[in-house]
């Protein structure tokens, strides 16, 4: 059941084929961690929010800093010293207020995790580290949710949708590469575009549209303007989605 | 026998720019080393001291992901190997 504000508000994706007031009360009855409030996030947040998303848990344990601004749009100089979870949540607030902003500024652990991620029905990567990615990925796998990863550097950025069981996994992509802990160079325009696409994936998954980037990488080049895909096959000897990982039965 | 060869914008301040190369080997090992004997400036980025891919890289043969990755892989004439960075940015 929607108020007439709301019918209002999403009248515009009511209208599209397929989607309905039945695409929308799934949207409203979600709910989505996101993992990171930055580059990635903030994007994937605002759309997420604006499409009307039930619940948005969004777990980020920085501060906001001047060097984030040029990409972080959820941030503000005004928030410069904040908790980035706070200032995200307060914008996105006034941004929709129908939707539920949960907030969560702990680091991620693998002790924590679990208890983090809760009943969420799946899980978005914003992550700026591979660790995280990949405990992110086990937990989906885990809890038998999808997980959505994003990733950017420059002007490049990378995009996989994983369905845990049914499809490659992050493991299968990048068998535990690590990369040095360094900061990266990017530009804000390149987030922008790969965040949307994550939130693009969350919407489609959630009303049950179109098809997912399951078993693909969605390779963004910026700067000769080009999409790449590559077909990634599920690793039957992946050591956290194959046939040895240990299982953990959804509820 | 010939391979094409397409990497990643990133590493174009090592080539000249030059994203798309043609490379001879039969296998994955034998393409990046001549890969590394034309732009020599790659080389400390992507290989190892036994001459491997570093871990912070990755390849696609005819745009799929293969198992295992063996440096040893056979590869075919006309074969495209795609070489990209880990990225891990947010």
């Amino acid at each position: 059941m929607f108020t007439a504000e709301e019918l209002q508000r999403y009248d515009r994706q009511i209208m599209i084929y397929g989607f309905g007031e039945a695409g929308q009360e799934k949207l409203k009855k979600a709910k989505v961690f996101l993992a990171g409030a930055g580059g990635l996030g903030s994007p994937v947040a605002i759309y997420l929010t604006a499409a009307g998303i039930g619940t948005l848990r969004i777990a980020d344990h920085d501060k906001v800093e001047l060097s984030n601004l040029n990409r972080q749009v959820l941030h503000w100089e005004e928030n410069i010293g904040k908790r980035k979870v706070d200032s995200a949540a307060a914008k996105l607030g006034k941004f929709n207020p129908g939707v539920k902003i949960e907030t969560i500024a702990e680091t991620i652990t693998e002790a924590n995790i679990s208890r983090l991620v809760g009943d969420s029905d799946l899980i978005v990567d914003a992550m700026d580290n591979l660790p995280t990615r990949y405990l992110l990925n086990k937990t989906a796998i885990q809890k038998g949710i999808p997980f959505f990863h994003g990733a950017v550097y420059g002007f490049e950025g990378r995009a996989m949708t994983v369905l845990p069981g049914k499809t490659a996994c992050l493991n299968c992509l990048y068998h535990g590469a690590s990369v040095p802990k360094e900061k990266f160079p990017v530009i804000g325009v390149t987030p922008a575009v790969i965040g949307c696409i994550q939130a693009t994936e969350v919407i489609k998954y959630i009303v049950g549209l179109g098809e997912l980037l399951t078993d693909r990488l969605l390779n963004f080049d910026a700067l000769r303007m080009k999409f790449n895909e590559f077909k990634i096959n599920r690793d039957p000897n992946c050591e956290v989605c194959g046939n040895k990982a240990k299982r953990v039965k959804k509820k | 026998m010939s391979v094409n060869v397409e990497i990643s914008s990133i590493f174009g301040r090592y080539t000249g720019n030059v994203l798309n190369m043609k490379v001879e080997g039969k296998t994955v090992r034998e393409c990046l080393h001549d890969l590394v004997r034309q732009f020599p400036d790659l080389k400390r980025m992507l290989l190892d001291g036994d001459g491997n891919l570093m871990h912070s890289y990755d390849y696609f043969i005819n745009g799929e992901s293969v198992y295992p990755k063996d440096m040893n892989r056979p590869l075919k004439d006309g074969d495209k190997l795609n070489i990209i960075f880990v990225i891990h940015g947010g």
